[in-house]
């Protein structure tokens, strides 16, 4: 019989449960980290599946592997798939990993709200791409569900409406956790100047994510109520403007792009330093160019939609309030480079993607400096200029920052150094084969070729085909990053507490693994200080 | 008749004006949004701000209520008494010092956190639940040299 037991209850997640309860019911936040971040990566291969058959329906000109409507559901999914469901969902992870261990707090602040935000996920995930399924297909109407056409898809247009809901509640849920644990469970003595750059960029990114998402969730559900109950908020048989539509998208629209890409800024933020052995060069100018950034993100959404016929003076502020988001942004990359300049440099597989983050997504910078310009805007708007641009941004841009992140701190995780030489492998042939993939886009994009199109006047078929040969290699490259991870938590050798030397951060003071709780000491301020030297 | 008091609580790094400031600002800035919108006549965007507020009002609400738990541990000659206090309520558990014992319980894994009792006569009570494992231990040590062993009652003095 139980001792009768009087007590202050003890909080669940302090015990470890076994077997799938242990990922039902988890409320530890590297548990909950591992699931979304194994979410990502089958959501990462599901949207690449779709880049694959796009890439082999324009392997050539006249190719008909898809009819037009399934070729432009696979475009639509492909961005939802791995804007919503892989890179969105990767970022939390790492969050959920890092964050506490980084800040000296024992889990999340909340952390049932935790497993809460992380199970709706693989539901939303499901609707989405059980929509190909229905009658009519998945809709085929771009990520961005302009409407009149969103709404001419069939079953499948509420199927994708609620899945959007979802992930925007999982997003919601997950950005709330994230802002109450940096601000009330950091450890005595981590001031927020004295925080690791990575989490201040989610600090950022999920007072962003707060103040966007009920955008998103206002925009899709008129988009519902327009369909279903006869309201005219887009519809201008009614009295609607679908322009407003597009103003709505892109005032979330515009922000999202920056939580997909801020994070990134700070994981860049902690490995440059660490394999360059030097401090971070303007660690408080960081700090404010990622703020700066995020402001700046509110007022420049108009950009997206120059071509609508907006005034001159709009077109003027939009063009100059996006031509300025390039001073922050130099400003990091300026600092970056400074902190390399004169370090003590090695390339192991972290160092390598955060290089090649630099130089590739400077060039995707300054695409959008490009098409920021009005007159330009004009002439490359709907073109695959528009479409090497945003490529340049995610994929060299955040994909290379998640890789180099889960090469960063794998070591931390599991406890085990995976294949260096694999890793390089894998670098390699990602960084060739993504510039071989998009950088041709930039040549189409200019000669004139449009976007989301099934087939393609026979002038663009040598660039579409070295860009759908690069893009296999890189999806199949991609294929190398899964069975490195397995590898390394199968059999990997064991690593140190402090797998790289350079290594900075509370989290490097933690074993190898890292304890199922991390801190439960509180760290001591000689750790606080060393981290803290940015 | 020697007493002796200890204190504790759960670390809170946001003040109460902290949170109040960062809460104003986040709904300035959604509910704003959702205004503005409401204006051009999109107004469903405001109510979803709105119940995204309440979450984030909810959250601070939550984790900021770590503040008022507090366990107040008062050891006399006779009797040793644990108060535990949360923002709504307080209760004290009061065993007798003689037979009162403290058990440090050893977790099933390394990585799994102990938990600190105080037993007597086959009633127990659980204390510092919400301190770091380290904080946990210690208090452990100092409570046992305070109350003894079973059958044991040392002067307060010498565990002062």
């Amino acid at each position: 019989m139980d001792q009768p037991y009087e007590s202050t209850a003890h909080a669940d997640h302090e015990h470890k449960p076994h077997g799938w309860r242990r990922w039902v019911f988890a409320t530890n936040h590297k548990d909950i980290g591992t699931m979304y971040l194994i979410f990502a990566g089958v959501m990462f291969f599901l949207g690449g599946a779709a880049a694959m058959a796009i890439r082999a329906q324009l392997f050539k000109s006249g190719m008909e592997l898809f009819d037009p409507g399934v070729y432009n559901s696979l475009v639509t999914m492909h961005a939802l798939l791995m804007i919503f469901g892989a890179v969105m969902p990767a970022w939390v992870g790492l969050a959920n990993w890092m964050i506490p261990m980084q800040i000296g707090a024992p889990d999340m602040a909340l952390p049932r709200l935790n497993n809460l935000s992380f199970w709706i996920l693989p539901f939303a995930g499901t609707l989405l791409v059980s929509s190909f399924f229905v009658p009519g297909g998945a809709p085929a109407g771009g990520w961005t569900m302009y409407p009149p056409l969103m709404e001419q898809f069939g079953a499948s247009f509420p199927m994708v409406v609620f899945a959007i809901h979802l992930l925007g509640i999982s997003s919601i849920l997950g950005a709330i956790n994230i802002v109450v644990t940096i601000m009330n469970l950091r450890a005595p003595g981590m001031s927020l100047l004295r925080m690791p750059l990575f989490v201040w960029a989610w600090l950022i990114t999920a007072y962003l994510l707060i103040a966007v998402m009920p955008v998103l969730a206002g925009a899709v559900t008129m988009l519902l109520t327009d369909h279903f109950f006869g309201t005219s908020f887009f519809n201008a048989a009614g009295g609607g403007s679908p322009v407003m539509f597009m103003h709505i998208f892109w005032f979330f629209g515009h922000p999202e792009v920056y939580i997909l890409i801020l994070p990134a800024f700070g994981v860049i933020s902690e490995i440059i330093p660490t394999f360059s052995r030097k401090p971070l060069f303007g660690y408080e100018a960081m700090v404010y160019a990622t703020a700066s950034i995020a402001f700046l993100s509110f007022i420049v959404w108009g950009h997206h939609m120059f071509t609508v016929g907006m005034p001159v003076a709009a077109q003027l502020f939009f063009m100059l309030s996006t031509m300025l988001i390039a001073v922050p942004t130099g400003v990091k990359v300026f600092n970056w480079t400074a902190t390399m300049w004169r370090g003590s440099l090695s390339f192991e597989p972290p160092m390598l993607f955060a290089v090649a983050f630099l130089f590739l997504f400077t060039i995707g910078g300054f695409s959008g400096l490009m098409l920021a310009l009005v007159p330009a805007d004009y002439q490359y708007h709907g073109t695959y200029f528009v479409v090497a641009h945003f490529h340049y941004v995610l994929v060299p841009g955040a994909v290379f920052a998640i890789i180099g992140a889960i090469y960063y701190w794998l070591p931390k995780w599991s406890g085990r150094m995976y294949d260096m030489r694999l890793a390089k492998w894998h670098f390699w042939l990602s960084v060739i084969s993504v510039n071989v993939l998009f950088f041709p886009q930039h040549f189409l994009g200019l000669a004139g070729m449009p976007r989301r199109i099934a087939d393609y006047a026979p002038q663009f078929t040598d660039w579409n085909m070295v860009s759908s040969i690069g893009g296999f290699v890189f999806g199949a490259s991609q294929l190398l990053f899964p069975y490195i991870i397995w590898r390394c938590v199968r059999a990997g050798k064991p690593a140190e507490a402090r797998p790289w030397d350079g290594a900075r951060g509370l989290e490097w003071e933690l074993p190898s693994p890292a304890p199922y709780h991390s801190w439960q000491t509180p760290p001591s301020e000689a750790m606080l200080a060393h981290g803290a030297e940015h | 008749m020697p007493l002796l008091r200890i204190v504790i609580c759960p670390n809170c790094s946001l003040s109460v004006r902290g949170a109040l400031v960062f809460f104003s600002s986040a709904c300035a800035l959604s509910l704003g949004i959702g205004a503005v919108f409401a204006l051009f006549g999109l107004w469903p965007v405001l109510p979803a701000a709105g119940l995204e507020m309440i979450l984030l009002g909810w959250a601070l609400h939550e984790s900021l209520a770590r503040r008022h738990t507090t366990q107040t541990l008062t050891i006399t000659d006779a009797d040793v008494s644990v108060e535990s206090r949360d923002r709504s309520s307080s209760r004290q558990v009061v065993f007798q010092r003689h037979w009162a014992q403290v058990k440090l319980s050893c977790p099933a894994s390394r990585l799994h956190p102990s938990r600190l009792t105080i037993e007597s006569r086959g009633r127990r009570c659980e204390v510092g639940g919400f301190l770091t494992e380290e904080e946990r231990r210690g208090l452990a040590l100092r409570l046992r040299r305070l109350i003894g062993r079973m059958n044991e009652s040392p002067p307060l003095a010498v565990g002062r």
